[in-house]
C-alpha cells in the first residue's frame, strides 16, 4: 500500500513537475479564453439559439461556455496551473537553480575552446581568474583530482528569475482569490434630483446634476457625434453619515469607505401625465420611468411601454436622427393588448397620445439619469504587487542570463600551457555563443605574454 | 495642392518604406552587398520620418495621435520597423529588412485608409494612461512582428535543410545545406548565406524577450487604467482576453524554450501561432467582435 501510494506520489510529481505538462495546461487555458472571446459571454438563452444551430447553442449552454471564465473547466485550469507551477518550483526550479561544481569533459561541451599559451600554467590561471573577477564574475578555484579548475560564473542571482516571475502568478491568483471571497459589485442608475442606497454598502448617493457634451465633427465619411464628456455632480454619504459633494467623471471615479463608484452610462428617464376623459389620473404610472419599462392603464387590458428616447427627430423624414442631443426629442412608446403588440410609433415630447376609451398619454418630460458602477475589491493592491513581481522575472529571465565558465589550464611542455575552456548557461548554449566566442578571443590576448 | 508638415513626413516614410523593403527584398535573394547600403538608410529614414509625423500631428492637432487605428498602426510600423534595425545591426540580419519593412509598409497604407482627421477622444480615452498604455501594446505587437519574420526564416532553411538531408548521402559536418552547397546546390549556396538555424532560433528568441515583457506591461497597465475606467482592473472585454491569449501563447513559448528538445522547429511554429493571434487581437476583434474597446461610454 505505501509503495503504491509512493508510485502514485512519484508519477504526480513527474506530470505536473514537467513542463511540457505546464505548455499543455497553457494550451486549455488558451484555447478556453479564446472561447470566451468569440462566444459572446453573459447573455440569456435564446440569445445563443438566435446566433447558433441548436445543437452548437445547446454545447454552449451545457458546457458553460456562456460564462466560460467562471465555469469549473477555467477555474479548474487555472488551479491545475498553479499546482504545476508549485509542484515544479520545488522540484525542479529550486534544486536547478544552483548546481555544485564540478570538472566537465571540456570538448564534450558544444561551446569549448583549447589553445596554447606561453607562459606558465600557474601564472596563466592567474591571468585568467583576475581577469573574469575584474569583469564582475564570480571567479572560483577547486581540485578535482589533482586537477585545478577555475569556475566563473555570470548573473548566477539571475537564477532566482524563474522563481520570482512564478511568484508573481502565484501572488496575482492570491489577488483575484480574493476578490471572488470578498469583493462585491454592481451597477446602479440614479435619476437627477433623487437618491439612491447602495445595497451592499448602504452608502446614498443623490444625482445633484448630470451633463454631457458631444460634439459634432466633420468626417471624411460624415459627421460624427463624439462625446467629450460626462459629468455626474452628486452628493454622497458614506458610513459616517456626512454627506459631501463629489464629481465622478470618466476615468475619474470617487472612493467611498473603500468601495469606488465610477460614471458608467447615462440616459432618459420619462415622466408621464395619464388622463381619463379629460382629467389627470394622479399616481399613474407615479414615477419616473426607464427606457423598457411599461404600465398598465386601468380597467382595460392596455399597457404602455416607453420603448426609447429619441433625442433629435430628423425634420424632414420625421425619424429618429443620429444627433445625440437632445433637440427634437420624441419617445417611441408601444402598445399591447392581452400582451399582444398593438404596435408602436415615435411621439414628440408633449403630444397627447389617445389609447382609446377616453385614455391618453402624455410623455410629458424627460429627465437625467447617471449610471454608475461600484466595486469593492481588497485584492488589487494584491494583484498590483504581483503583476509588478512577475514583470520583475520575466526581465530578470530574459535579460540576464547566468552562464558558467570551466577553465583549466595545465602544462604544455616548458613554459607553455594549454588552456582548455567550455561555458554552459541555463537556456543552452545557442544564446550565449556570440558571446562565448568574444570571451574566448579576448581572454586569448590577455593571456598571451 | 499645399501638403502640410505631417503628410510630407508621411509621404516620405511611406516611399522611403517601399523603396527599402523592394531594395533589402532584392538584396535577399541577390546578396548584391549596394543594395543593402541602399535598403538599410532608407528604412531608418523612413522610421525617424515617422516619428517626427507622429510628433508633428501632436503638435499641430493636439491630440493623442495613438487613439484611432491610423495612429496605432503608424507608430506599429515604425516601432517595428525600429526594433527590426536594431536586430539588424546587432545580428547582421538586413537580409530580412524586405520583409519586416515590406510588412510595415503594408500596414501603414492601410492605416492611412483609416485617417479620419482630427476628432478628440472619446472621454473614456482620455487619460494620461493612454500615452503609457497604447505604446506599450503596439510596442510589443512591433516585436512580435520581427520574431515572426526571423520564425518564418528559420522554418523556410529548416524545411529546406530536411530536403537537402534527403539529397544528400550522409549528414556532413556543418549540417546537410553545408554538404548540399559543397555538391554545388545553388540554392543550398544561397541558403548557406542565412545564419545558422541556432543562430536564428536565438534572434527569434531574443525578439520574444522584447514583446513579452511589453505585452506584459501593456496588459497590466491597461488593467490599471480599466480599473479608472471601467471601475475593474479585469472585464473580461474580448480585446483584453484576446491579449491574455496572446500572452499565454507566448508563454508556451519561452517554456518550450527551455527545453532542448522542443527549442527550434517547435517553438518557431509556436512564435508563427503567436503572431497569428496578435493579428487577431489588433483586427480581429476590433472588426468582428464589439467589446468595450469599441470605445463608446
Ligand atoms: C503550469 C505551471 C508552470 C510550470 C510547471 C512552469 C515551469 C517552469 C520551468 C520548469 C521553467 C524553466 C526552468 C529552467 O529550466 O530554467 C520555467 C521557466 C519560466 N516560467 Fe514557468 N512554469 C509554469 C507557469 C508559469 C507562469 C504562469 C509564468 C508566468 C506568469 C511562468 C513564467 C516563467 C518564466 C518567465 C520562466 C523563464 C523562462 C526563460 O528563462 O526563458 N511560468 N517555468
Amino acid at each position: 500500500m505505501a509503495a503504491r501510494v509512493k508510485d502514485l506520489y512519484g508519477d504526480f510529481v513527474r506530470t505536473f513537475g514537467n513542463v511540457l505538462f505546464a505548455v499543455c495546461l497553457f494550451v486549455v487555458w488558451g484555447l478556453l479564453t479564446l472561447v470566451g472571446v468569440v462566444v459572446d459571454q453573459g447573455k440569456d438563452a435564446p440569445a445563443y439559439f438566435a446566433s447558433y444551430a441548436a445543437p452548437i447553442a445547446r454545447a454552449i449552454l451545457r458546457l458553460q461556455f456562456d460564462n466560460v471564465y467562471h465555469s469549473p473547466w477555467y477555474v479548474g485550469t487555472i488551479g491545475l496551473i498553479l499546482l504545476s507551477l508549485t509542484v515544479c518550483t520545488f522540484k525542479r526550479v529550486i534544486p536547478a537553480r544552483l548546481p555544485p561544481l564540478h570538472p566537465v569533459k571540456v570538448d564534450k561541451i558544444p561551446l569549448h575552446a583549447v589553445y596554447d599559451v606561453a607562459g606558465d600554467a600557474a601564472g596563466v590561471r592567474r591571468k585568467v581568474a583576475a581577469w573574469f573577477a575584474e569583469r564582475g564574475w564570480q571567479v572560483r578555484d577547486r581540485v578535482f583530482d589533482g586537477v585545478e579548475w577555475t569556475f566563473a560564473d555570470k548573473h548566477n542571482w539571475a537564477r532566482r528569475g524563474v522563481l520570482i516571475a512564478h511568484l508573481g502568478f502565484v501572488i496575482i491568483a492570491a489577488g483575484t482569490t480574493i476578490y471572488w471571497a470578498r469583493g462585491f459589485s454592481g451597477e446602479t442608475a440614479v435619476f437627477s434630483g433623487q437618491a439612491v442606497d447602495v445595497p451592499e454598502t448602504h452608502a446614498v448617493i443623490r444625482l445633484d446634476d448630470f451633463h454631457y457634451t458631444i460634439q459634432p465633427i466633420m468626417t471624411k465619411s460624415g459627421i460624427v457625434y463624439q462625446p467629450i464628456d460626462y459629468v455626474s455632480h452628486v452628493t454622497v454619504t458614506g458610513k459616517d453619515a456626512v454627506p459631501r459633494k463629489e464629481v465622478v467623471r470618466v476615468n475619474h471615479p470617487i472612493d467611498v469607505d473603500g468601495t469606488l463608484y465610477y460614471q458608467s452610462s447615462y440616459g432618459f428617464g420619462m415622466r408621464f401625465v395619464v388622463t381619463h376623459d379629460g382629467r389627470t389620473v394622479p399616481g399613474l404610472p407615479g414615477r419616473v420611468l426607464f427606457e423598457g419599462e411599461s404600465f398598465d392603464i386601468p380597467a382595460t387590458a392596455r399597457s404602455v411601454t416607453y420603448e426609447r428616447f429619441v433625442p433629435t427627430v430628423d425634420k424632414q423624414s420625421g425619424l429618429p436622427s443620429a444627433d445625440p442631443r437632445v433637440n427634437d426629442p420624441a419617445v417611441a412608446l408601444g402598445a399591447t393588448e392581452n400582451g399582444r403588440s398593438l404596435g408602436d410609433a415615435l411621439f414628440a415630447l408633449g403630444s397627447s397620445v389617445d389609447l382609446g376609451e377616453g385614455w391618453r398619454v402624455v410623455p410629458e418630460r424627460y429627465v437625467l439619469y447617471s449610471g454608475f458602477q461600484y466595486r469593492y475589491d481588497p485584492g488589487i493592491p494584491l494583484v498590483g504587487i504581483g503583476a509588478f513581481v512577475l514583470l520583475g522575472g520575466l526581465i530578470v529571465s530574459f535579460y540576464f542570463l547566468p552562464a558558467r565558465l570551466y577553465v583549466r589550464v595545465d602544462e604544455d611542455g616548458p613554459g607553455r600551457s594549454r588552456v582548455g575552456m567550455a561555458a554552459t548557461t541555463v537556456k543552452g548554449y545557442d544564446v550565449f555563443s556570440n558571446e562565448f566566442e568574444r570571451l574566448v578571443v579576448r581572454l586569448k590576448e590577455v593571456t598571451e605574454p | 495642392m499645399k501638403m502640410s508638415l505631417d503628410e510630407v513626413l508621411m509621404v516620405t516614410a511611406l516611399g522611403s518604406y517601399v523603396l527599402a523593403a523592394l531594395a533589402l527584398l532584392v538584396y535577399f535573394f541577390s546578396r548584391e552587398e549596394w543594395l543593402q547600403h541602399v535598403g538599410a538608410p532608407l528604412a531608418i529614414l523612413g522610421c525617424v520620418a515617422q516619428f517626427a509625423q507622429l510628433v508633428a500631428r501632436y503638435e499641430l492637432t493636439g491630440v493623442w495621435p495613438l487613439l484611432n487605428l491610423y495612429g496605432s498602426l503608424s507608430l506599429f510600423a515604425a516601432m517595428a520597423v525600429a526594433i527590426y534595425i536594431g536586430f539588424a545591426f546587432r545580428y547582421k540580419a538586413w537580409w530580412a529588412g524586405g520583409f519586416v519593412v515590406g510588412l510595415a509598409a503594408i500596414f501603414l497604407a492601410y492605416g492611412v485608409t483609416w485617417n479620419e482627421g482630427t476628432m478628440p477622444p472619446v472621454p473614456s480615452l482620455q487619460s494620461y494612461w493612454a500615452k503609457i498604455h497604447v505604446p506599450l501594446v503596439v510596442s510589443s505587437y512591433a516585436a512580435f512582428l520581427v520574431s515572426f519574420v526571423f520564425s518564418c526564416a528559420y522554418l523556410m532553411k529548416y524545411y529546406a535543410e530536411r530536403a537537402f538531408a534527403r539529397e544528400v548521402a550522409f549528414a556532413a559536418e556543418g549540417g546537410a545545406t553545408v554538404a548540399a552547397a559543397a555538391a554545388g546546390n545553388p540554392l543550398a549556396q544561397w541558403m548557406q548565406t542565412l545564419p545558422t538555424l541556432a543562430q536564428l532560433d536565438t534572434i527569434v528568441y531574443r525578439a520574444v524577450a522584447i514583446g513579452l515583457p511589453l505585452i506584459s506591461i501593456g496588459i497590466i497597465t491597461g488593467a490599471m487604467w480599466a480599473k479608472e475606467s471601467w471601475g475593474a482592473y479585469w472585464q473580461w472585454d474580448p480585446k483584453e482576453t484576446a491579449a491574455l491569449f496572446s500572452w499565454i501563447v507566448y508563454l508556451a513559448y519561452m517554456h518550450l524554450h527551455t527545453r532542448h528538445s522542443w527549442r527550434g522547429l517547435r517553438t518557431n511554429w509556436v512564435s508563427v501561432l503567436g503572431f497569428l493571434s496578435i493579428l487577431f487581437c489588433y483586427f480581429g476583434v476590433n472588426i468582428w467582435i464589439s467589446g468595450l474597446h469599441s470605445y463608446k461610454l
